[in-house]
């Protein structure tokens, strides 16, 4: 019993991280790389990984020393702590992947402030135990590539005609300039997050229409 | 003054977790710095091959260093074919009018003054735009065999025979200018640098006949 009762708190903490509680759709954090690197799908998939790898790697650490750190300076070692990880990602990515570092290369550095990790660790990683915390961060760092996935595919195909580099809407496709330059961006989130709603609308509705079933049948 | 013992433990802490990092971080350095400079080679490899024509010589290896002024040096990477003489040269012209920095173009020029290739090798424009340069192959292809006299050396808008791109007029622009003051600085220095490969090659034959 107990088990079972586990693994639906981990499946909650993961559906969580990476729909009800989406860094981008749901709380709208780390609009800076989101914006400034999702001209194409390819670029968004890798920044999105390369930020999962680094709230992995803080969460699990900031949970494992959450015992020691004291309260009052809890905030500059979680930095120093995500910061290091995040050179570490970008020396990997330097040595052995070098083509997708020339292009991601001015973004990396800037994963150390991207508040959805600190937020993680300060909200979650520090007051949960090891496994809930990286279960947690799985769910939110797949929301993040997620999120960075479709906004880049979506400006690549309207800005572009095209989908990872391949045509998709033909020669004749007139490429909307807009779609790849910031405010095309913005546009973009504002529509894909319209989308979001409309989806959390109805399965909301979908839930209700089960409990007053459920209810009728309890009745009767 | 005397610090609490709470103020000592804080201390410590912050100590500690900056010290695990930088030993950390000090050794992913060390084990990531050959590969990095491995990738860096390869791709510096790689590039060179692409704007140089056939040839039977290592072009990084017979790398010479050719002072432009008093305080910048070009390094010039020389083809060379089974004889040893001279195809072309590549060297790095850096335009400094990009859109946004300055643009590092590689580009290979043939004995004769056509340009062989060229490519782009570190830009900051902007993504979806500018950055069409180091993606649009027929774009790039349009520099293949040019010279100063075939050709005018501006884009399109300004009455020149270079695409620019829509949206994007000042990379291009940046990029035609900095071929062709490369194209110049071969003109005026083409009998330098054959010289220099001669000096060079000659120097390189000696040591190594020293060496046996």
């Amino acid at each position: 019993m107990a088990s079972t009762d586990a693994m639906l708190n981990k499946q909650e903490i993961f559906t969580d991280g990476f729909w009800h509680n989406n860094a981008i759709f749901a709380q709208l954090l780390g609009m800076c790389p989101l914006l400034g690197v999702t001209t194409s799908a390819e670029n968004g998939f890798w920044m999105g990984l390369a930020t999962l790898l680094v709230l992995v790697g803080s969460n699990l650490i900031v949970s494992l020393v959450r015992g020691f750190i004291p309260d009052e300076v809890r905030i500059p070692a979680y930095i120093v702590i995500i910061a290091s990880l995040v050179t570490v990602v970008e020396l990997t990515m330097n040595a052995w992947m070098h083509e997708m570092y020339l292009i991601l290369g001015l973004f990396i550095p800037l994963i150390v402030v991207n508040c959805a990790i600190l937020g993680r660790a300060e909200a979650f990683a520090s007051k949960n135990n090891v496994m809930d915390s990286l279960v947690d961060a799985l769910g939110m760092g797949l929301g993040f590539t997620f999120a960075l996935l479709l906004l880049g595919g979506v400006r690549e195909l309207l800005g572009q005609g095209e989908l990872f580099g391949f045509d998709i809407l033909g020669a004749n496709y007139p490429d909307v300039l807009l779609f790849i330059l910031p405010p095309g961006a913005f546009i973009a989130l504002g529509f894909i997050l319209a989308g979001v709603n409309l989806v959390n609308l109805k399965l909301k509705a979908k839930k209700e229409v089960e409990l007053t079933q459920a209810k009728a049948e309890a009745a009767s | 003054m005397k610090f609490s013992k709470e103020q000592q433990k804080i201390a410590l802490t912050l100590f500690v977790v900056a010290l695990v990092a930088a030993s950390m971080l000090a050794w992913v350095a060390s084990v990531t710095k050959g590969p990095i400079a491995e990738a860096q080679r390869a791709m510096l490899h790689k590039n060179i091959k692409q704007v140089l024509p056939e040839h039977s010589n290592d072009p990084v290896h017979d790398m010479f260093v050719y002072p432009i002024s008093a305080e910048k040096n070009l390094q010039i990477f020389p083809a060379k074919d089974k004889k040893g003489d001279v195809l072309a040269y590549a060297w790095e012209q850096i335009a400094p009018d990009g859109y946004s920095g300055t643009i590092r173009i590689l580009m290979g020029v043939r004995l004769t003054g056509e340009v062989v290739a060229i490519r782009i090798t570190s830009h900051k424009e902007t993504p979806g735009l500018g950055d069409g340069i180091t993606k649009d192959m027929a774009w790039l292809g349009s520099f293949i065999d040019k010279t100063l006299r075939n050709s005018k050396w501006s884009v399109k808008k300004d009455g020149g025979d270079f695409d620019q791109f829509t949206g994007a007029t000042i990379t291009p622009r940046a990029v035609v200018r900095a071929v062709q003051q490369g194209l110049l600085f071969y003109k005026n220095s083409q009998a330098d640098l054959l010289k220099r490969v001669y000096i060079t090659t000659k120097a390189k034959n000696v040591t190594q006949e020293g060496a046996k």
